[in-house]
């Protein structure tokens, strides 16, 4: 019935370390973070054919599309985790919006002035709550609409043909093809701002550790 | 079984501290009070509490990190949670985190006192199950155990289905809540500029 992810040392009075990124939270974020590196190089390969040589345009569509589907069925791996782990709780919504978006808003305030002045981070972080009021809906939409809407773009112009009903009822081609760029666009920036933030720890290296051994930095 | 009930209650605001006390210490439990984690933590390590109060939202750890760690050192101990604003998310957490009730403030004497009462017979129930219990009692136990597992497990699955929507609806609204929450501190700044003339 109870989780207790907090231990403690008897031994010494301190307390250890707090586990916050399980292995298959861990698996699932490197293997992201591979996998869109590739899809954004071979998209803009892809887009931009005439400016960009990294690879054939046939090598970049093909290994496109294999790094998609690797990427769609770590998503699956990432969806059914939460689902049957106690750690859903970090993607719980919020449902009382007038203290989220006062906490959003600390946060925000944190990040853009509290935190080069050395103040205290107005979110604990623990193993069922890691996320702060602006990571959570960034996650969310990332994770719930971002992700499975590149995907679905993504697969109605892997295969036109078998999809076409679909594109049609979503109002053409480049409708799809619009939306699977803006999503690209989101993508992108969210990764660079996903990189900045990462160096945001008490020291720059803090939470790239903590993404390669689980366990929490001290801040 | 007559020797006096310890209470703890850890909460930033003394008074809730001296009404637990008033109305508790006349009914012949010992209440002792703290005004944040950290210190009710330390108390514990002297005494052996029968159920322990905690207030969600205190400077430091807050009350959810609180039970965790009370969770962690005694597991047996009740652990009842004080809020001020009670979310869907944190009596969510709350029940993770294995918490035995929740409260909402304003307490009033009569809350106090059931509420206790009411923190204090669930180990009662546990301990008499885990003495040699009846094999009745046991199933029984064993099945209400795992249908609170499974309606956490739905309600749990449920929450996270609903995130997206949730999700839109705040990202939708957050343009217009911020400029709200920006006119507001802009307004509030202008008030004490003129105020302060």
């Amino acid at each position: 019935m109870t989780t207790t992810t907090m231990n403690y040392s008897h031994q010494h009075g301190k307390p250890e370390k707090v586990y916050l990124h399980p292995v298959p939270v861990r698996l699932w974020h490197w293997l992201n973070a591979l996998g869109f590196t590739l899809l954004i190089l071979t998209g803009l390969q892809i887009r931009y054919v005439d400016l960009f040589s990294l690879m054939s345009f046939e090598t970049a569509v093909k290994l496109h599309n294999w790094v998609g589907f690797g990427v769609i069925a770590n998503w699956f791996l990432w969806f059914i985790y939460y689902l049957f782990s106690e750690r859903v709780t970090n993607y719980h919504p919020d449902l009382d919006p007038v203290s989220f978006f006062q906490r959003y808003f600390r946060q925000a305030g944190y990040y853009s002035w509290g935190y080069f002045q050395g103040d205290q981070r107005p979110h604990k972080v623990q193993p069922n709550d890691k996320f702060n009021p602006m990571q959570k809906l960034t996650y969310q939409f990332v994770m719930f609409i971002s992700a499975p809407v590149t995907f679905l773009t993504g697969l109605m112009m892997w295969d036109v043909r078998r999809f076409q009903g679909l594109i049609e009822m979503v109002g053409g081609l480049r409708v799809v093809n619009t939306v699977h760029v803006l999503m690209f666009i989101l993508f992108v920036g969210f990764i660079i701002t996903h990189i900045y933030m990462g160096f945001l720890g008490k020291k720059p290296s803090s939470h790239y550790k903590e993404m390669v051994t689980g366990y929490e930095e001290e801040h | 079984m007559n020797a006096k009930r310890h209470v703890l209650v850890i909460d930033d605001d003394a008074v809730v501290g001296r009404s637990f006390d008033r109305v508790l210490s006349d009914k012949g439990y010992e209440v002792d009070t703290a005004r944040n984690g950290e210190e009710g933590l330390k108390d514990m390590e002297s005494q052996d509490y029968d159920v322990i109060f905690t207030d969600i939202k205190m400077p430091g750890m807050d009350g959810l990190e609180v039970a965790e760690r009370i969770k962690a050192r005694c597991p047996w101990t009740p652990v009842v949670v004080i809020t001020g604003y009670g979310t869907e998310e944190n009596e969510a957490r709350a029940h993770v985190l294995g918490v035995n009730g929740f409260v909402r403030k304003p307490l009033t004497p009569e809350m106090i006192e059931s509420v206790t009462l009411k923190a204090l017979e669930k180990p009662a129930v546990e301990l008499e199950a885990a003495n040699e219990p009846e094999a009745p009692e046991v199933a029984a136990k064993e099945q209400l155990i795992g249908m609170k597992k499974a309606s956490r497990v739905a309600r749990n699955a449920g929450l996270f289905l609903a995130a997206p929507f949730i999700a839109l609806g705040y990202v939708i609204a957050l343009p217009a809540v911020g400029f709200y929450m920006f006119a507001k501190l802009g307004y509030e700044a202008y008030q004490k500029k003129r105020g302060s003339k």
